[in-house]
């Protein structure tokens, strides 16, 4: 245990301390936030106005604000959870690339320790960023307009963690493989650039062509996206009923938004997504874990203390 | 005692033997010399030796343990210094040993006693805080020593130690290396492309193709594969050349290569005209391995 702590922490260190890693994975959040002042906050609040219609007399601009504000973080919070992931475990190939790995594998450490070091320091510095990135999010939210409850704070924490731990155990098969800086360059950039579109954090699922929102709804990073868009939105939307505005148009604006997913028509409770989710996560750990023991086995000692 | 023994070691990559029926030993606290070009086989004899490359059939002992029965135990006597720095660039000295230690189990006060040692042995208190990335080649390579100390392991292996550095810094290494070599008793295991540096080696092998080509001390070496020389001082090349014997130019002097000493002694006798400047020397690491394996080597200038 003495010794995964020390792995882990050192992985932890390297990835804080090397500029080359740690700035590198703030790219797709930076982009969004920069999408979102440039012109994406204007589209989002036009759009909230143009379903409302007529009734968005009735509602404050604190409410418009409010609602993309919700939308800004929780697609901030979907998008990092996983792009940070593949750059945290930039330090698993760069061990691999620059002959750090075969140093720690000459020493008496059981390898799959290692491979659980990897795993769990990418998990830890993932969440950090992302709570960090929650609680300056809690904060814009509150000065935009607050409307989350105290559920709605505490699933935000959970939806997080869990995109954090699918975003880990994605990146952990992906970079098992990766065996240069210039692969994990290229991953890293094609993450960092197509992630935010295909979970549908950039763009409501809703303004996609039918095809491509149906094709979507295969990834279970649409899930989690999907989950964060109702608990950070969820009740700003439903706030607009005290203005007067329509049960039927709040939940037009709740599906336009996101926050209530379908399955080709199907409604998909917030319990499916969790499930999806969950369902992901074990399958993908366990993919890890299997290409981990098939390449011990190829080495040829697994070993015991 | 022996530290490593090695038998009939043969290692397919696919279709390709890179080990063919490798065969040598190591004593405890022997000066090991491992030499060849690259794709000589090296790399792939480490990699079996630390555990870390399964072998195709042989046997592989270290301190009389199996490689593959025990590679945990094994890799605790095992400390290596790769060609290639294995610190962490961005963080310091202090914590590349810290992180290491703690590899072996060796934390808190256990660690500190350490520290304290491999500091004034390697001479790492002024380097010791600062991040390894702007460290100079030898600063590294001392804290690369240190690493792979950290342990006290019983045998170090060097995995060309010195490619990179300049003279002075590779006397500094080299100095280093002798002191722990006598100071602890470590058995040294060296490969190198720089061939005089295997000149002071207990025992030297030379692997080709996979093949142990040549199995010796560095004299038997020297005396087996190599002539003497004679360099002349102030000597009339035309004089020389009615010899009808085989001699280069080097500078201002001239070469003549000898069967042995004895060859030279009797040329010295015969010719006192032409012998009143002179100096007789053993050929060198660097012709033996030429003459071993046909190929010069890596790190000759």
């Amino acid at each position: 245990m003495k010794t995964l702590f020390s792995l882990v922490s050192r992985h932890c260190k390297l990835y804080f301390k090397d500029k080359g890693v740690f700035l590198p994975s703030l790219i797709a959040p930076l982009i969004l936030l920069f999408l979102f002042i440039a012109f994406l906050g204007n589209v989002y609040r036009d759009s909230i106005r143009s379903v409302l219609g007529a009734f968005s007399a009735l509602v404050s601009d604190g409410f418009i604000e409010g609602v993309a504000a919700g939308w800004l973080i929780s697609s901030l919070l979907a998008v990092s959870a996983v792009t940070i992931a593949f750059s945290a475990n930039v330090v698993m190939v760069q061990d691999k690339a620059d002959g750090q790995a075969k140093d720690i594998f000459v020493s008496p450490v059981p390898r799959a320790i290692v491979s659980v070091s990897y795993f769990v320091s990418t998990f830890l510095v993932t969440s950090l960023i992302c709570l960090v990135a929650i609680a300056g999010g809690f904060v814009y939210i509150a000065i935009a307009g607050w409307h989350l409850t105290f559920a709605d704070v505490l699933l935000c924490i959970l939806d997080t963690l869990l995109l954090v731990l699918f975003g880990t155990s994605l990146s952990s098969i992906v970079c098992h493989f990766l065996h240069s800086q210039g692969g994990i360059a290229a991953v890293e950039t094609t993450v960092s650039a197509a992630y935010g579109f295909l979970c549908g954090a950039y763009m409501p699922l809703g303004n996609l062509t039918a095809w491509l929102r149906n094709a979507l709804m295969f990834l279970p990073g649409t899930y989690g996206t999907g989950l964060l868009h109702e608990h950070l939105m969820g009740a700003a939307i439903e706030s607009a009923a005290d203005s007067g505005v329509p049960s039927e148009l709040i939940a037009g604006m709740k599906e336009g938004f996101d926050c209530n997913l379908s399955f080709f028509g199907t409604a998909v409770p917030a319990w499916a997504s969790y499930l999806v989710l969950l369902c992901s996560i074990f399958l993908l750990v366990g993919i890890y874990v299997l290409l981990c023991t098939v390449k011990f086995r190829k080495k040829g000692n697994v070993q015991t203390r | 005692m022996k530290m490593i023994e090695i038998e009939n070691l043969i290692k397919y990559y696919g279709q390709v033997k890179a080990v063919d029926g490798v065969s040598f030993s190591v004593e405890k606290g022997e000066f090991f010399a491992f030499l060849g070009v690259n794709g000589a086989g090296k790399s792939t004899t480490i990699s079996i030796l630390c555990g870390d490359l399964p072998r195709t059939s042989g046997k592989v002992l270290v301190a009389g343990k199996d490689v593959d029965e025990c590679p945990a135990e094994i890799r605790r006597k095992i400390g290596v210094v790769f060609q290639a720095s294995a610190l962490d660039r961005p963080l310091s000295v202090e914590e590349n040993l810290r992180n290491r230690a703690s590899l072996y189990g060796i934390t808190g006060e256990k660690f500190q006693k350490k520290l304290k040692e491999l500091t004034a042995l390697l001479e790492l208190e002024d380097i010791l805080r600062r991040p390894v990335g702007k460290l100079s080649g030898g600063q590294r390579r001392r804290a690369d020593i240190a690493r792979a100390l950290v342990h006290d392991p019983e045998l170090l292996i060097l995995d060309e130690p010195t490619t990179g550095l300049d003279p002075q810094t590779r006397k500094n290494v080299w100095e280093i290396l002798d002191g722990i070599r006598k100071v602890r008793g470590t058995t040294i295991f060296l490969t190198t492309h720089y061939m005089e540096e295997a000149a002071d080696a207990d025992h030297v092998v030379i692997l080709d193709g996979g093949k142990i080509l040549a199995n010796a001390t560095p004299l038997e070496l020297k005396n087996t594969y190599t002539g003497d020389f004679i360099t002349l001082y102030h000597a009339d090349e035309e004089r020389v050349k009615l010899l009808k014997i085989p001699f280069e130019r080097v500078g201002e002097a001239l070469r003549i290569e000898v069967k042995n000493t004895a060859a030279a002694t009797e040329l010295i006798l015969a010719h006192p005209e032409l012998f009143s400047d002179y100096e007789i020397t053993k050929g060198k690491m660097d012709d033996v391995f030429l003459n071993v394996t046909g190929k010069k080597p890596e790190g000759s200038l």
